[in-house]
């Protein structure tokens, strides 16, 4: 049964948190457990302006669930102790919202995320821009992640990326 | 000694740190090199493949318009009104057949001809459009690169490529013919011979990834190129046999036909890196913003004869493997930073790897010696005029 829109409302909110909680926790898995089982689950991070010129190459371009799990593989076992780590804050906020098919929304949200590197300990603004997805309802009325694009408005980073965004 | 006043070193593998900190010195690079006697890479035509394409972009502060022109003709200008000066286009690309000043609506085509401003009769007596075209910096091309100089006295680029024109044009896929894909920008808080100086030299000691994925590197050859000390790197290519930890190995797969022309990287003085390695063709346009700072455009290309599934292939792994984002180039640029960093401290930065005697200069190198950058430091040190000390 299709949820009423405040209670779909309440659970895309809960999820745009979660993935937030995760990235801002460096908490890999609970990256990957906010998006589909499904093969084709996807996220892609890229900046507004290749998108705007048909450009298709991103930062980060897991087109497959495969890759989304590799994603974990990247930061939790083969970048350890090479970086200069950073936390970070994900700031989201629902825009707009609609409904696919009786399993499938679209949503759009703005982010912006603050670092702090942990040498320097000074904040700036990392990216700002658009996370544009498609969430998949499951029978059991559980929302995750099918595609996420991360649309950066930061078209030039000011610092190389260890995280998603 | 000039009068910025720095003593180089007696010994060819040692560099100052203070060469990448300094202000004063920063402020003679911008005479001496990047208004000097360099070539300087600011675009591929491929970025521009329609007539009336256009890109922006600024060469250490110098804003820069490279355009199409409607009969497939490309040319660079400076983005700048030739009337009072004002920038005149602030797209960082896009497509246009002509180009408007909003200031006092000087109207230039895309060959750089001034084909309209209104009410000229109050401008200065004999005033003529044709003499108001937009100017012009020197550039040439090769293999659709395209080059700038921002001196007059600078030898042609044949000359200035020297011995690095093969391993490049084997670098632009043999011919040049290449397909955009876009690009990941970003800024390093690195000097711009940090960046350089560990950008293209690798170190394998760095990458867990080779490790990880059992990953051996192919042999091969880096040799200078020039006075300037261009580095070149040939190799054969590695691919990576037996499991790997990645679940989808399409990210470190070769699929490309021509096995034998392997990786490639060239390191153009003063600040350019390019590679291609498994199927990424990667150009790098990199340029300092301030002593502590320098941004690198990386631009990512297929080639024009690519089937669909090869471009896919291309963009898949272009995205994720050699970017600052990159699988095993990201501690790259963590390195750049932690370099400059470092540097902010007395003595002199020791190269060791491949140096057999100190007080010589050698041009052929084993590929992970590091060695293979000091030419390019010679070349550094005669163009800013530090003399070396005697003992
Ligand atoms: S400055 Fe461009 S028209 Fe006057
Ligand atoms: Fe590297």
């Amino acid at each position: 049964m299709m949820q009423t829109d405040t209670a779909l409302e309440a659970a895309l909110d809960a999820l745009l948190l979660a993935d937030a909680s995760a990235l801002d926790g460096k908490d890999m898995q609970g990256w990957l457990a906010n998006y589909s089982e499904e093969d084709e689950a996807s996220y892609i991070c890229r900046s507004a302006e290749n998108s705007e010129n048909g450009l298709a190459l991103g930062f980060m371009f897991d087109d497959c669930r495969s890759r989304l799990e590799d994603r974990v593989t990247f930061v939790n076992d083969i970048w350890v102790g090479t970086f200069q780590d950073y936390r970070t804050r994900h700031f989201v906020q629902r825009v707009k919202y609609w409904r696919v098919d009786a399993a499938t929304i679209s949503v759009r949200s703005n982010f912006s995320v603050f670092m702090t590197p942990t040498d320097s300990g000074i904040t700036q603004v990392l990216a700002a821009g658009q996370y544009l997805d498609t969430v998949r309802l499951d029978k059991a009325g559980g929302l995750k992640l099918l595609s996420r694009r991360a649309e950066l408005d930061t078209s030039v980073l000011p610092r190389y990326l260890v995280y998603p965004i | 000694m000039t009068e910025t006043g720095l003593t180089w070193p007696k010994n060819v593998n040692e560099i100052p740190k203070a060469a990448f900190t300094r202000k004063d010195i920063y402020a003679e690079e911008m005479k001496r090199i990047f208004f000097g006697q360099e070539w300087h890479p600011v675009a591929h035509e491929s970025e521009l493949p329609n007539p009336g394409d256009f890109k922006t972009f600024r060469l250490a502060g110098v804003p820069l318009l490279i355009a199409r022109d409607m009969e497939g003709m490309v040319r660079v200008f400076y983005n700048a009104c030739s009337h009072r000066g004002n920038q005149l286009e602030t797209a960082v690309m896009g497509n246009k057949t002509e180009f408007e000043c909003p200031y006092h609506r000087w109207l230039f085509d895309a060959k750089g001809d001034l084909v309209g401003c209104p009410n000229h009769r109050d401008f200065l007596p004999g005033f003529d459009k044709s003499d108001y075209p937009l100017a012009q910096p020197r550039f040439d091309s090769f293999y659709g690169l395209f080059f700038v100089t921002l001196s007059a006295e600078t030898e042609s680029l044949p000359e200035f490529l020297g011995d690095s024109q093969n391993t490049l044009r084997e670098l632009l896929g043999g011919d040049g013919r290449l397909k955009l894909l876009g690009y990941q920008k970003v800024r390093y808080d690195s000097n711009w011979k940090s960046y350089t100086d560990n950008d293209g030299y690798h170190a394998p000691l760095l990458h867990q990834a080779f490790k990880l994925l059992n990953w051996q590197g192919g042999k091969g050859r880096q040799f200078t190129a020039t006075k300037h000390g261009h580095i070149c790197f040939e190799s054969a290519l590695s691919v990576v046999s037996g499991p790997t930890v990645l679940k989808d190995d399409s990210l470190i797969a070769f699929k490309g036909q021509d096995p034998a022309v392997g990786s490639r990287i060239v390191s153009l003085f003063p600040t350019f890196v390019s590679t291609k390695h498994l199927d990424v063709i990667n150009l790098r346009f990199a340029t300092p913003v301030d002593e502590e700072t320098v941004e690198v455009h990386y631009a990512y290309f297929a080639h024009q004869d690519d089937d669909e599934d090869m471009v896919r292939h291309r963009l898949r792994q272009s995205s994720n493997l050699l970017g600052p984002c990159g699988l095993i180039s990201m501690e790259d640029a963590s390195i750049f930073h932690r370099i400059h960093i470092g540097n902010h401290t007395p003595g002199n930065a020791i190269f060791q790897k491949g140096v057999h005697d100190q007080s010589k200069l050698e041009s052929e190198f084993l590929q992970n010696d590091e060695s293979g950058n000091l030419p390019r430091w010679e070349y550094y040190r005669s163009v800013m005029g530090f003399e070396r000390a005697e003992a």
